[in-house]
């Protein structure tokens, strides 16, 4: 995996795909900006997406280790709860975020 | 998120906002580029691809393949396939986009989840520079742990296995906050069920196959007809 030229030609593939992924919502505007799909969509997505995120992420989380997903519920649980509560999203990000590398690393895990 | 309802307060609140990223982005890029260097190529490539390519499962994913030397033509079609959920991410900001060219392909450009996730939950008033600034910083994290990762090389890993789930911790807040601003847990029920029948279906692909499946929903569920044509005139 030496060859750098063969590496460079990989790299700008994988940029200009990943790029014209990124770009075809907007190229498209014209087209998508007066269907009605895209209101529904622009309300319904984002939620759903993140929820989607937050799953894997857990997901991932959860299959460093041989605990069972219990460590990323109840961390999950306190970002949640915190949230609701505070409103503070660093409070929230670094309380769970500590309470998780605790649980993963004191011999709770 | 709530806090940067000033704009001049904007670059305390934009590293603020970015503060979860960098802690999930720096640990993350540094593993990358310590693979992609022990894999056997040289430290700027590994630069590079987060400078170009910048896509995190696709970069983790081509490490392998380089090193079997694959096609190009292959690694284009895998990481078609790993970064298509990326095509939905613009949807949600179509009207909130700069018109300015270079501010405009720029935030195109660096739309990755996590970019995505802050920018969808920032309030109206955020401007298109702060968003630009929002996107430029986590692409920095990014490069900043790749960078890390490339030249230190062993002593690159992490002090407590765990730190990268502030990732996870980014996304549950931006759910909360999602939820707060249409009260309508519909999307996290379907999003739920949409993973599990994915990782079901196929565990490899799930998030994938888990946003199209939630489209399907999105694009069948009526809206109130009130509220639709109300935001149409606008």
């Amino acid at each position: 995996m030496s060859d750098s030229p063969y590496i460079i030609t990989v790299l700008l593939a994988m940029a200009l795909v990943t790029f014209a992924l990124r770009a075809l919502p907007f190229l498209a505007a014209q087209w998508l900006g007066r269907h009605p799909w895209v209101a529904q969509l622009g309300r319904f997505l984002p939620l759903a997406i993140m929820t989607l995120l937050l799953l894997h992420a857990m997901h991932g989380a959860s299959s460093e280790h041989a605990a069972g997903p219990w460590p990323e519920l109840v961390a999950v649980a306190v970002v949640v709860l915190l949230q609701l509560k505070s409103r503070n999203p660093l409070l929230s990000i670094v309380a769970g975020t500590g309470l998780y590398v605790l649980l993963r690393n004191f011999g709770l895990v | 998120m709530t806090h940067p309802e000033q704009p001049e307060a904007s670059r305390l609140s934009i590293l603020a906002l970015t503060a979860p990223v960098a802690m999930g982005y720096v640990p993350l890029g540094s593993v990358f580029g310590f693979l992609f260097v022990q894999a056997g190529a040289e430290w700027w490539l590994a630069v590079l691809a987060s400078l170009c390519v910048y896509a995190g499962a696709a970069q983790f994913m081509m490490i392998p393949m380089l090193a079997a030397g694959l096609p190009v033509g292959a690694i284009a079609l895998a990481t078609l396939i790993v970064n298509l959920r990326h095509i939905f991410y613009g949807l949600s900001l179509l009207e909130r986009m700069p018109n300015q060219r270079l501010l405009r392909w720029y935030l195109v450009f660096a739309l990755t989840d996590e970019t995505y996730s802050l920018l969808t939950s920032l309030p109206k008033t955020v401007g298109h520079r702060q968003m630009a600034g929002i996107a430029l910083l986590n692409q920095g994290w990014w490069l900043l742990g790749t960078l890390l990762g490339a030249l230190i090389g062993a002593s690159a890993k992490l002090p407590l296995a765990g730190l990268d789930f502030a990732l996870a911790a980014l996304f549950a807040v931006l759910t909360v906050e999602q939820w707060r601003a249409r009260r309508d847990a519909f999307p996290i029920w379907v999003a739920l069920f949409a993973y599990g029948i994915a990782q079901w279906l196929a565990p490899q692909q799930a998030l994938l196959i888990a946003i199209v499946l939630s489209i399907l929903v999105g694009l069948w569920r009526k809206p109130a007809s009130a509220e639709l044509s109300g935001e149409a005139k606008q």
